[in-house]
């Protein structure tokens, strides 16, 4: 048929040909441009994509340097948490169930239940977070798991399919609640953590020192963490490690703290008339501190596992405040062992010698206002020596008149009081010293002199720490220097002192010297000296064995005392309104080793409450010294079950006793 | 080329033809094989007609196939003990019997017979397509295939070339003098639309939209009027703004996530991305054979099937890519040229539309792995792993290989 007409077949069906070849020529092309778009273009991008898909990167945490105290004695160090760990695949897999069938790990938490004692809530918890991730990856069940739990779960390990115990390092503060303002403790990581350590990267729910040394010596317990990059199918399961990059650990570091002297601080205030307070040790030749005390404290442990809402309001809310490091937080009125910044005042300006005296009669009047010596019946004629070992008032209350407020407050500042000691832990406390210039500008009213004569004996608006007091009586001790308070022992710096030798700085430089002149400090320390040893001294009754000492007391009033109509003190009963007693010393008192500050709040006159714990620890640091074994076994041991907090609280005094009758 | 097909070439002599010792038809051109004289062509002649480039470009395809197979069927890194040594076997041997079926169909084939029996085949066809419309069996969404027994069934890919067959067989006895007017069409549209309707239903977009690709190029080609292609562009390009303006707002979002998959990067979309991430990440000259992360890391989909190009994109990198493409389309010129010297209109016409079949399939494939096309499943012919799209494929090329055989190009110098 198509022989009639097969040029025109032909040629037309070749014509067709030709076009539909080219078409499919240009829909080709299209395609190889696209692939050359993807493939030479935009490789880079899509090389970037393909390895986003491929690589995921795991950190491997970095274990957090351990805490010693000054002799070795390990504080504060990881310890294993065993947790328990399902693998919801191997759960189902067990039943012969899809992967995804969350049934097995129901079953299996059904059968851990009498096991660990979980309640139909935290199974709820744990299946809920089953279904928000993927099957095959461990899904912690239950962490901080008993010794006898971990026991149970080995002995049945067979029965449970996807079940593994698996250890994550947990911080562990051995010795509870001794030291622990001084160690501190951890919490997660918050905005204003992370805007203080800019190179660190944090992640969520990441912990760090939140006070104490942990938090002060933070760049340096933190070690670096190591890096896993492991590839991952489309599933996020892992086919292979690329590389790893270990974890750098954390450093140890070393507390200047002794421990022996800090538990027996502690338990010297717990024990004393007052029950709570501060205590500061410190090496007067360096700011380097043994003792830092505070009482009630707490057990950072508790941080570590998580309060419950009773126990945090239990904590926070106690009176006594145990969250408080009172040793550089606590601002109490200085009372009587302010006198000497007024003496080195009035010795600086001149206006005191040796052989000036004054007559005390028990109170002097001003202005028709009765100001009174703490001795009803006063003190007759005394002069410096015996007005300080006598604590007399009115002595300082005619010296103070003598040289005015501005010299005192400017001394005070010099010898380190009304500005922070700088030590490097959070928080601390400036205290005050009021001046004119203070008045007028917070309280908008002159000076009164009668103020002046109340602020001598550290009463009015004064205000100090026991550490600014350690670092006072520190001045005193090694005639003029502040030293900068520190508890991290220097990495090279030996500050080992031995008996009789006279200490060394050490590298150690003061924050400044006062160059107090020998006279001068000699003539206070026979007065200091008297306090002690002195047959009419305020702390008569706390001499030190076989060293001499010398100190002041204080008694700092809460309250205005009321009084009877011969002027007698009416006692109070109740605790909040009593005295603190307060009590600084340094010893041996011709070559200082250690300085001393001790408040017991609430705790009466210094002379018999404050004086006697220092002593008990002073003695223990000098037959330590002696090298006499020491009596008091101390530490808890090597006991991984945490203390119950509520024992320790139970101790705590009750609020309203007199306890000093 | 050019010499060989113009028909008064001096220098060669055509061959004694069996049936015609006297050579009274000696002149090739005009028809001289043509209905009767097929069968009578000797072994020898058969043999040194055979269009053995053709062959040549298949089996090199195929086996580069085979080399991509073995790297996406398994993967070392989280399969270790995964078994694509037996996909690759497999694959081989299927491809090994339709080379047989090849030669059966090309020099043992008869095209008078095949088109005695082409509406018989195609009638065949659709009946399978209904079997499967009322009781074909389920698989992912889709009612595709049948179970009968010993194997499963996908009638598609055999109404693919039964299509093809019919329509052929339709215009090979239609006198054509100013191309195909509006009477012409009717029977080869119906041919064309039962079997698309069907598959449509499966539902199977992507073998619906090839086949009516395909069953239009065979109507063009036959001689549709310049007129009526003209026509019919101006009217589907008119229909489709009418036919977007009467849809629901449901079926624009999905005719919109067809062709934007991106916009759903969870659903549909998450696959097209994966895929260009292999296709992309494999850069000039690939990742090396086996180092594909995105195939050997489970992030394909599919990809020792619809999705086996990406594997050689990111393994072989563009060089690979570019290599494959060319071959593909010389087999497409090679076959284009098989039909341009066709002695029947039969045998242009399925040539014609074989070859269309052949290239579309692999434009619509890796148009939609590289993010040109929207997902639809239609494998990569002969790298895909799968039976029947290989048998099926490599059955049509035995068509056209006996087309070539009779055609009136015939010198082995040529072939």
């Amino acid at each position: 048929m198509f022989d009639e007409k097969p040029k025109t077949f032909q040629v037309d069906a070749r014509r067709r040909l030709l076009v539909l070849g080219g078409g499919i020529t240009l829909l080709f092309s299209a395609l190889t441009s696209r692939l050359f778009y993807l493939q030479l273009l935009k490789s880079g991008t899509f090389r970037d994509m393909a390895d986003d898909n491929r690589i995921s990167l795991q950190l491997l945490s970095a274990s957090r340097g351990r805490i010693f105290d000054r002799n070795g004695v390990l504080l504060v160090e990881n310890l294993p948490d065993y947790q328990l760990v399902a693998i919801p695949e191997l759960a189902s897999q067990h039943l012969r169930r899809s992967p995804r069938d969350r049934s097995g790990l129901a079953r299996l938490l059904e059968s851990l239940k009498p096991l660990l004692q979980l309640d139909d809530k935290e199974i709820q918890t744990v299946l809920k977070q089953a279904s928000r991730q993927r099957a095959f990856l461990p899904l912690t069940v239950k962490t901080h798991l008993t010794w006898e739990e971990v026991s149970l779960i080995e002995t049945r390990i067979h029965e449970l399919p996807g079940v593994t115990i698996e250890v994550q390092p947990q911080r562990y503060y051995r010795t509870a609640t001794l030291a622990s303002h001084a160690i501190g403790y951890l919490g997660e990581v918050t905005a204003k953590d992370q805007a203080r350590f800019q190179d660190i990267d944090f992640r969520p729910g990441d912990l760090l020192g939140k006070s104490g040394v942990e938090r002060a010596m933070e760049s340096k317990l933190r070690g670096m963490d190591g890096l896993r990059e492991i590839e991952v199918n489309a599933y996020g399961r892992q086919v292979r490690e690329l590389r790893r990059t270990p974890p750098r650990p954390g450093q140890d570091i070393a507390l200047t703290l002794d421990m022996d002297l800090q538990q027996e601080a502690e338990r010297a205030l717990a024990e004393s008339s007052g029950g709570t307070g501060a205590m500061v040790i410190m090496r007067p030749h360096s700011g380097e501190l043994l003792v830092m005390a505070s009482q009630p404290s707490y057990n950072p442990n508790q941080f570590v596992n998580g309060f419950l809402p009773d126990e945090w309001r239990q904590l926070t809310q106690d009176p006594n405040r145990p969250l408080t490091n009172k040793a550089i937080q606590g601002q109490y009125p200085p009372g009587s062992t302010f006198k000497m910044v007024v003496v080195f005042a009035a010795l600086r300006l001149g206006k005191l010698s040796e052989h000036d005296t004054f007559y005390c009669p028990g109170y002097t009047t001003r202005q028709g206002h009765r100001f009174y010596c703490w001795r009803l019946h006063g003190h007759g004629t005394v002069n410096l020596t015996q007005a300080i070992s006598q604590s007399c008032d009115v002595f300082f209350y005619e010296l103070a008149e003598r040289i005015g407020i501005d010299a005192i407050h400017q001394q005070a500042l010099r010898m380190g009081l009304g500005t922070l000691t700088g030590i490097a832990l959070e928080g601390e406390r400036a205290g005050l010293i009021p001046s004119r210039a203070w008045k007028r500008s917070t309280h908008k009213a002159g000076w009164y002199p009668g103020e002046t004569l109340i602020t001598a004996i550290g009463q009015g608006y004064t205000l100090s720490t026991p550490m600014q007091l350690a670092v006072m009586i520190s001045a005193i001790a090694n005639g003029g220097a502040v030293y900068r308070p520190f508890l991290v022992k220097p990495e090279q710096a030996p500050l080992a002192v031995t008996p009789g030798q006279k200490p060394g700085p050490a590298g150690i430089t003061p924050l400044w010297h006062n160059h107090f002149r020998p006279e001068h400090v000699a003539l206070i320390h026979t007065g200091l000296e008297e306090v002690v040893h002195g047959v009419l001294g305020t702390a008569r009754t706390a001499k030190l064995n076989g060293v001499r000492m010398a100190g002041k007391t204080g008694t700092s009033q809460v309250a205005r005392h009321r009084r009877t109509q011969s002027g007698s003190v009416l006692k109070t009963t109740n605790r909040r309104l009593m005295d603190h007693a307060m009590f600084v010393a340094y010893a041996p008192a011709q070559q200082p080793e250690i300085a001393v500050a001790v408040i017991v709040e609430h705790g009466g006159g210094g002379g018999t409450n404050a004086a006697p714990v220092a002593k008990r620890v002073m003695d223990l640091y000098f037959a330590k010294q002696r090298g006499e074994t020491v009596p008091v076994p101390h530490l808890p041991g090597n006991n991984p079950i945490i203390p119950n907090p509520d024992d320790e609280l139970a101790e705590e005094p009750p609020d309203e006793v007199d306890s000093n009758p | 080329m050019r010499p060989a097909l113009t028909p008064h070439n001096p220098v060669t002599e055509p061959p004694i033809h069996p049936a015609d010792p006297e050579q009274k038809n000696r002149n090739p051109v005009e028809g001289v094989l043509s209905v009767d004289g097929s069968t009578t062509l000797g072994w020898k002649e058969r043999w040194q007609r055979f269009p053995w480039s053709l062959i040549f470009l298949l089996t090199l395809t195929s086996l580069l196939g085979l080399v991509v197979l073995y790297s996406a069927a398994g993967s070392h890194l989280t399969q270790p003990d995964s078994n694509n040594t037996q996909y690759l076997l497999r694959q081989a041997g299927r491809f090994a019997l339709g080379l047989v079926l090849l030669f059966a169909v090309a020099v043992l084939g008869n095209e008078r017979i095949y088109r005695r029996y082409a509406y018989l085949a195609y009638g065949f066809s659709l009946v399978l397509l209904i079997a499967v419309f009322l009781f074909g069996s389920i698989s992912m969404g889709a009612r595709r295939w049948l179970d009968i027994g010993f194997m499963r069934l996908q009638p598609s890919e055999l109404m693919k070339v039964t299509m093809v067959l019919a329509v052929a067989r339709y215009y090979h006895d239609r006198t054509v003098v100013a191309g195909f007017g509006l009477r012409d069409l009717a029977i080869p549209l119906l041919l064309i639309i039962c079997p698309v309707v069907l598959i449509l239903k499966q539902p199977d977009l992507g073998t619906a939209m090839i086949i009516a690709t395909v069953g239009m190029v065979v109507i063009v080609i036959a001689g549709l009027s310049w007129k009526m292609i003209t026509v019919s562009f101006a009217l589907l390009a008119a229909a489709l703004p009418v036919a977007w303006n009467a849809m629901h707002d449901y079926q624009r979002l999905r005719v919109y996530t067809l062709f934007f998959p991106e916009k759903d990067p969870l659903g549909s979309g998450y696959h097209i991305i994966q895929s260009k991430i292999a296709v992309g990440s494999g850069g000039f000259l690939g990742k090396g054979f086996l180092n594909g992360s995105q195939s050997h890391l489970d992030f394909l989909p599919e990809r020792h099937t619809d999705f086996i190009f990406s594997v050689l994109a990111e393994e072989w990198g563009f060089v690979g890519c570019v290599v494959l493409l060319i071959l593909y389309l010389l087999i497409t010129a090679r076959g284009l040229l098989i039909a341009a010297t066709a002695q029947h209109r039969f045998g242009l016409l399925t040539a014609v539309g074989f070859i269309a079949l052949f290239s579309f399939q692999v434009i619509i494939n890796i148009g939609m792995v590289i993010g040109l096309l929207p997902v639809v499943g239609i494998p990569l012919p002969l790298i895909s792993y799968g039976g029947s799209s290989m048998i099926t494929l490599l059955f049509s090329m035995g068509l056209i290989a006996h087309v070539a055989i009779y055609s009136k190009q015939y010198r082995k110098t040529i072939t």
